[in-house]
């Protein structure tokens, strides 16, 4: 019987391992540096009061002034008072290619290879889907994700996971776009490192270009194909990094 | 002509009622919520918009059949500020609000004219539906989005839309049941040739079917048929 239960459980243990307390401030910190990151809110801008903000996420008073402390202790926002006063989006707000490097120092090889594996599963098994059921609006969708129309750091970190987001989306997998989601949340902001060198810009245009190919010609396998090495470029580039 | 027309079976008659009837809905309160904001002149603060889309969402989602995701109202240019969008949109049982840090930003109208259920209906001035896809920017889940212009009275510009998303589970639930009926292998399809909801077990949602070999073909809705394929 015990032998039987620890046996069957192995899932079950996931189930009573401790919830993570990330606090409801940490979550709206989040949200706001993904607003940026994502373009939606932009460097120099003015950012709604406590009160507004509160209203606005749905949380109380108290917990928007944490989370604006927060982002203000870690020099994400400014603060003036004054008439004209209010909270602003910092100028140099992100990417900090500093913080990559050190979430890129705090990981093994083996976390590294590991996210590298699930990533490519995910998004080769979404460009597999998608070469069946692109459309020709889709296709074009796709294609304004091989080069951003910016050449800063921020905009092509955003068409490298914009580009496969989109292959999620094709594909039209709820669990998978959700899995996609969460491993792009994961690997947080290491895909910024890769594209401060301009060989690798260059060369992701290339095989980004291949996946949306082969796709276009609903090549299943050469649209699997191309997408396991664009993913495997990334974290090559991340792992070969590491070991300097 | 009358004379000829055979007789739509009772399944059909059923599916269509299912989708006329949200579409019905949108058209009522797309012509309720102009109303209400012909009442306000010039700019309307997006709290005046939060005051009168949500309890109209709450009501909506409380009804079971079908069963909603999500609803709500996202302004065109102009009514909150120039070049400005305005989202109040919930979803779920406990009316979560989505996407609210979009209405602080400088390129909301950007955000929502990538949308096809946004871009179309305001750009056309007519109702859409858009789907099925996966909808990253709310639910995070697989959906038919439809959408419904909504004008000021005496107006003929298009102040924003109202919109409700539907999981496509929900229809399936609702629908696979009476397509069985018609047949083994009949398609609820978008106007572009997706599919809905299916009997045949060798299509999936979001797969494309060439509409031209159909079979019989019956009009859903504004933008969807029941038709008898099976191949892309």
């Amino acid at each position: 019987m015990t032998q039987q239960a620890s046996s069957a459980s192995r899932g079950l243990a996931a189930v009573f391992a401790p919830l993570r307390s990330s606090g409801l401030a940490e979550q709206v910190v989040e949200r706001i540096e993904q607003a940026v990151e994502t373009g939606l809110l932009v460097s120099g801008q003015r950012l709604p009061s406590e009160v507004e903000l509160a209203a606005a996420l749905g949380v109380s008073p108290v917990t928007a002034r944490e989370a604006l402390s927060s982002l203000r202790a870690r020099g994400l926002i400014t603060t003036t008072r004054g008439r004209n006063g209010g909270s602003f989006v910092a100028e140099d707000f992100l990417p900090s290619i500093k913080g990559a490097h050190e979430q890129l120092r705090t990981l093994t090889r083996l976390q590294i290879n590991d996210l590298g594996l699930h990533y490519s599963i995910v998004t080769v098994a979404c460009a597999g889907i998608a070469a069946r059921r692109a459309d020709a609006t889709e296709l074009a969708i796709l294609r304004t994700y091989l080069r951003p129309a910016q050449d800063t750091l921020l905009s092509w970190r955003l068409v490298d996971s914009e580009f496969l987001l989109e292959l999620a989306a094709i594909a039209r997998s709820a669990r998978l776009g959700r899995e996609l989601v969460r491993l792009q949340a994961d690997l947080g902001t290491l895909t910024l490192l890769p594209y401060t060198d301009e060989a690798f810009r260059e060369a992701s245009v290339g095989m980004r270009t291949a996946v949306a190919d082969a796709i276009e010609a609903r090549d299943t396998a050469l649209a699997e194909t191309t997408t396991k090495e664009l993913v495997h470029a990334l974290i090559h580039w991340l792992l070969d990094e590491h070991s300097r | 002509m009358a004379a000829e027309q055979i007789e739509v079976p009772a399944p059909v008659r059923q599916v269509q009622s299912l989708i006329a009837g949200i579409e019905g809905t949108l058209e009522k309160w797309a012509q309720d919520l102009g109303r209400d904001l012909s009442g306000m002149r010039g700019i309307v603060p997006g709290a005046a918009i939060d005051g009168l889309v949500q309890p109209a969402v709450k009501g909506l989602l409380a009804k079971d059949s079908p069963e909603l995701a999500g609803a709500g109202f996202i302004a065109n240019s102009g009514l909150v500020g120039p070049d400005r969008s305005y989202i109040a949109w919930w979803q779920g049982p406990q009316l979560e609000r989505v996407d609210a840090l979009a209405n602080f930003s400088p390129s909301s109208m950007e955000r929502y004219l990538k949308a096809e259920w946004f871009r179309i209906p305001v750009e056309s001035g007519i109702p859409h539906a858009t789907g099925p896809y996966i909808d990253f920017l709310c639910t995070d889940d697989y959906v038919v989005t439809f959408t419904h212009p909504v004008r000021r009275e005496g107006s003929v510009e298009v102040a924003g839309i109202v919109g409700t998303d539907v999981a496509v589970r929900t229809l399936e639930q609702n629908l696979i049941r009476g397509l069985r009926q018609l047949g083994p292998a009949v398609s609820l399809v978008s106007a572009e040739g997706r599919v809905v909801v299916s009997s045949a077990l060798s299509l999936e949602p979001g797969d494309l079917i060439a509409l031209d070999d159909a079979g019989l073909s019956y009009p859903v809705g504004r933008r969807f048929s029941i038709v008898s394929a099976t191949e892309d």
